[in-house]
């Protein structure tokens, strides 16, 4: 009996007559960290903008949790359960790095304006909670030292466990997270590593992009290889690994 | 019969506008910003023509009902829109350390600077270029074409120009790096253009060609220190109509703005002319509002297809 | 005027900037009482210029609520302050063309309900556009609604303007004959001539009232939901908006929102100077006015509160003070066009050194009772030293 998260099938997108998502179908079950590998233009970065919510496919569909979730809105995506993170997230400007966490949580009633006034206890009990929700966070990922700087000094590597930690805030179903390990030193690399592995311990299902293979390796089981749009092969890392078509994939794509 | 006249009167109008259009359009491709001065700059080309002109005085053998000195002006108009352009690239743009939202502001600041020091020289009051004043040509009049002698320099030099920069695009090496970087600048930069200097070469042809565009705007109507400014959002119009960063978008655009402008009568009996429509139908809006037409034409635009008519999906 | 700012600590906890600022505004204030005491500065032109400077704050702040905490490039702010200007004009004035002679409080009412009119009408199709097609497309609609109001003569007047329109409080009890119930009063000032206060001077006090109400509650209100969870999702969405996005929030909601909730401070700033100045004309709706907001809320800093109203006194007295120098003899020069170059010059000059504003947001912004201590100030402000990177 599986229990898919996020099911994707026979997703289609071109640009301008350059077809970069081409019927691509695969699954994620729940409780699994999946990888989404393949060579430069394979389609990586498409399928999760088209799977988040931030290009409209041309064809196909995508499911959260059994719920068809194809041509809405990001935050409506994310309102069914799917968060993801971006590979080369922006620092926020004029924000403490707790006042960037507090952007995590969902449904906060401080978010209406009317709320604001018309149910101020209301908004300060929600906000009392996700601080300390943030600050737990922050404690759990070992960045508290860092809640009161400005996000705007923080390393990358350091931002890029901010963003993770934010994420969890959300409480999601899944995790989409764009190359976790892209510009990140290799300590925190480690760190990082170390923490994804355990939220997914903790129940957290996982979908990422990757280029650093070892770190796919490490982390992913399964794994799934885009070329060209579509997918190549899936399965257990070794498996892939030793895949004819993967290497010969990567030998004639990459750059 | 109207109808024909208007025509020709947008095809002037049009000109002007895409001579400003091509400029717009390629600094914001290549300098990836909405420059607000570019208005002013088109200001700055026809004050020096005013002021060429005016030293030259109106010796010289006539072409076109113009004196040989109108056309040395029209020269001076492009290279100081050009120098301009390219001193306020090195001294203000380029140390900037900002994003393209950052330059958009700047160069509203640009644009009042260039629009106060004109004003400062010349008054705020609207100027004439010291040219004779011409009568429609008579051999069109029967056609309801009430076009001078200066309406088709504007238009045969403004096609000539459009016809060099044409070539420098497709046929040089320069015009296929400009290209490229209008694409994508990223790219062109990783691919080892030295972008530095194709940013310097497009200052120089947009601001050249918003200065001819200004020295025709003002021997069509008059010049006075806003005159760019008030095309701005027109010009602006063209370049989102065409497809930002597209020169031949720019140039598509360009016509099609022009054209609604002065074509803004037919639209009141639209009837008439379309068949198969009651004669009775037309969409009443004042020729006051040719610009607002337009602005939401350009809007409309925006929300159906935000790449333009010429660009590329994606 | 940035005295109200509540969060503002005795003077040794000020930034070295906070305290230059202070230093300015009481030397300013200075010579302003100066020039009172002396007699050079007529008392009731001293309190018209104090009414200027409050309707540029509003204006100020209005933009600051859209540029500044969400990164909106409004190009239409003079359409938004025409069109309160104009909303009052129309519903109070005697020579109204459409139905004159209300009270102003009802003009207040239409000039708010027609500013949300019109902020839906250029927000819900531009708001979804990039950021730089809001600025043009703004720009554009403006001149549009500036169009309209100088063509259509049976609704406005066109360029003759609506004159006739009443103080705002005639017509309210006790406060409509308070001008005239107070006796004139003859001072003999220190510095030399007797400054007389008459009439004219206490309807001036009533105008300088009703802008501080206006300016008070305005920034009070926007304090607030600036540091609130509204707002954090604002300043999310000017920093990233596809990570607001990503994160469940709707951000053309959030946007259309801080968008039209800016255009009400500006019509306020408008409903104000129809009752300032008396007489409205298609003048007030010049794309000017649009930039000189600008320049203040780049000035004061871009998303501070109390950087906007700073902003806006510093843009009168720039206005005001190139009128008073190209008056001076021996100075060739007329105002329009220096205002135009000074401003200019401002522009680029704080695009390059000081992109983030004199007195850029520094504090912490989380719903306040939450945070009990005040959060360490970090060792520079947040934004201190850091140009306004967004692209």
């Amino acid at each position: 009996m599986t229990d898919t998260v996020l099911r994707v099938e026979n997703l289609r997108k071109e640009f301008g007559g350059l077809v970069a998502a081409d019927d691509a179908t695969f699954g994620v079950e729940r409780g699994t960290i999946t990888a989404l590998i393949g060579p430069n233009g394979a389609g990586k970065s498409t399928i999760f903008n088209l799977v988040s919510g931030f290009y409209e496919p041309d064809a196909g569909r995508v499911e959260v949790d059994g719920v068809d979730v194809t041509g809405l809105e990001p935050y409506e995506v994310a309102d069914h359960g799917l968060i993801r993170t971006f590979q080369t997230p922006r620092k926020l400007e004029g924000m403490t790095v707790r006042e960037a966490m507090l952007v995590g949580p969902q449904d906060q009633p401080g978010e209406s304006f009317l709320r604001l006034f018309t149910a101020p206890g209301a908004v300060a009990a929600a906000e009392e909670r996700n601080l300390a929700d943030a600050e737990r966070m922050l404690e759990r990922f070992e960045i508290d030292h860092l809640a009161t700087q400005p996000a705007t000094d923080i390393s990358g590597g350091q931002t890029k466990l901010v963003e993770l930690a934010r994420a969890m805030l959300a409480e999601p179903e899944i995790l989409l997270l764009d190359e976790p390990a892209a510009g990140v030193n290799p300590t925190l690399r480690n760190e990082l590593v170390a923490q994804i592995r355990r939220l997914n311990e903790a129940g957290t299902t996982c979908l990422l992009i990757e280029h650093d293979m070892e770190f796919v390796m490490e982390l992913a089981d399964p794994v799934v290889v885009l070329d060209r749009g579509s997918v190549l092969t899936q399965g257990p890392p070794e498996t892939v690994q030793g895949d004819d078509r993967v290497i010969e994939a990567y030998l004639g794509g990459g750059a | 019969m109207a109808a024909l006249g208007l025509f020709a009167n947008g095809l002037v109008f049009s000109s002007i506008i895409v001579l400003g259009s091509i400029g717009l359009s390629l600094v914001y491709g290549i300098a990836d910003f909405a420059n607000f001065a570019h208005g002013d700059t088109m200001t700055v080309g026809a004050y020096a023509a005013l002021v060429t002109l005016g030293a030259l005085g109106s010796v010289g053998p006539s072409l076109f009902g113009l004196p040989a000195a109108f056309f040395l002006a029209l020269c001076a108009g492009f290279v100081v829109a050009a120098l301009v352009a390219v001193a306020t690239e090195k001294l203000v743009y380029e140390p900037l350390e900002i994003g393209s939202i950052g330059l958009l502001i700047t160069s509203i600041g640009v644009a009042f600077i260039y629009r106060g020091l004109v004003q400062m020289v010349f008054s705020a009051e609207s100027a004439r270029y010291e040219v004779r004043q011409l009568r429609p040509i008579e051999a069109l009049i029967p056609y309801g074409v009430r076009v001078t002698y200066h309406d088709v320099v504007i238009v045969v030099t403004s096609v000539v120009l459009v016809g060099t920069l044409h070539v420098l695009l497709r046929y040089t090496d320069l015009g296929r790096k400009m290209r490229a970087m209008a694409d994508n600048p990223e790219l062109a930069r990783v691919s080892g253009i030295r972008t530095d200097r194709i940013r310097l070469v497009t200052w120089v042809v947009g601001g050249g060609l918003a200065g001819v565009g200004g020295v025709f705007l003002g021997l069509f109507n008059r010049l006075s220190p806003r005159m760019g400014f008030n095309l701005l959002l027109l010009v602006f119009a063209a370049v989102i109509l065409g497809g930002i960063g597209s020169v031949y978008g720019a140039m598509l655009g360009g016509l099609l703005i022009g054209m609604v402008h002065e074509a803004m009568p037919l639209l009141s009996d639209l009837g008439t002319l379309l068949p198969l429509v009651p004669d009775a139908v037309g969409i009443p809006v004042g020729i006051e509002y040719a610009e607002a037409v337009a602005f939401v034409i350009m809007v409309a635009v925006l929300l159906v297809r935000p790449t333009g008519i010429a660009g590329e999906g994606g | 005027m940035v005295d109200i700012d509540v969060d503002a600590g005795p003077l040794g906890e000020m930034t070295a900037t906070e305290q230059g600022v202070t230093a300015v505004v009481v030397a300013f204030g200075a010579v302003l009482l100066f020039g009172l005491l002396s007699g050079r500065l007529a008392p009731t032109y001293f309190l018209f210029l104090v009414g200027l400077a409050g309707m540029y704050a509003l204006l100020s702040l209005g933009l600051n609520s859209q540029w500044g905490f969400t990164g909106l490039i409004n190009f239409s702010v003079a359409a938004f302050f025409g069109i309160g200007a104009y909303g009052a004009a129309l519903t109070t004035a005697s020579s109204s063309p459409v139905a004159g002679g209300f009270n102003p409080a009802y003009g207040l009412v239409v000039a708010l309900v027609a500013a949300t009119v019109l902020a839906l009408f250029i927000g819900l199709p531009t708001l979804r556009l990039r950021a730089d097609y809001l600025a043009i497309a703004s720009l554009g609609l403006a001149e549009v609604v500036r169009r309209v109001v100088l063509n259509e003569r049976r609704w406005t007047n066109g360029n003759l303007g609506v004159r006739g329109i009443p103080g705002f409080f005639d017509g309210w009890p006790v406060l409509s004959t308070f001008p005239e119930a107070i006796p004139g009063l003859r001072i003999a000032v220190p510095l030399g001539a007797t400054v007389e206060l008459g009439e004219p001077f206490y309807r001036m006090l009533l105008n300088v009232l009703l802008v501080t109400v206006f300016v008070v509650g305005s920034y009070l209100l926007l304090s607030r939901v600036h540091r609130s969870p509204w707002g954090r999702v604002l300043r999310t969405i000017r920093a990233d908006e596809d990570l607001a996005r990503a994160l469940g929030k709707n951000t053309y909601r959030f946007k259309l929102q801080a968008f039209v909730l800016g255009s009400l401070v500006m019509a306020l700033a408008g409903v104000f100077y129809a009752h300032l100045n008396l007489f409205v004309s298609p003048a007030t709706l010049e794309p000017i006015t649009t930039f000189y907001v600008w320049v203040a809320v780049i000035l004061g800093g871009t998303g501070s509160t109390r950087g906007a109203v700073f902003g806006g006194v510093v843009v009168v007295v720039l206005r005001e003070g190139t009128r008073g120098l190209a008056g001076l003899e021996g100075i060739p020069l007329d105002a329009p066009s220096l205002r135009l170059v000074l401003i200019g010059l401002l522009i680029v000059l704080l695009m390059r050194f000081r992109p983030q504003g004199v007195l850029p947001p520094q504090r912490e912004l989380i719903w306040p009772d939450v945070v009990d201590e005040a959060p360490d100030r970090p060792e520079t402000g947040v934004r201190e030293a850091r140009g306004d990177g967004d692209d």
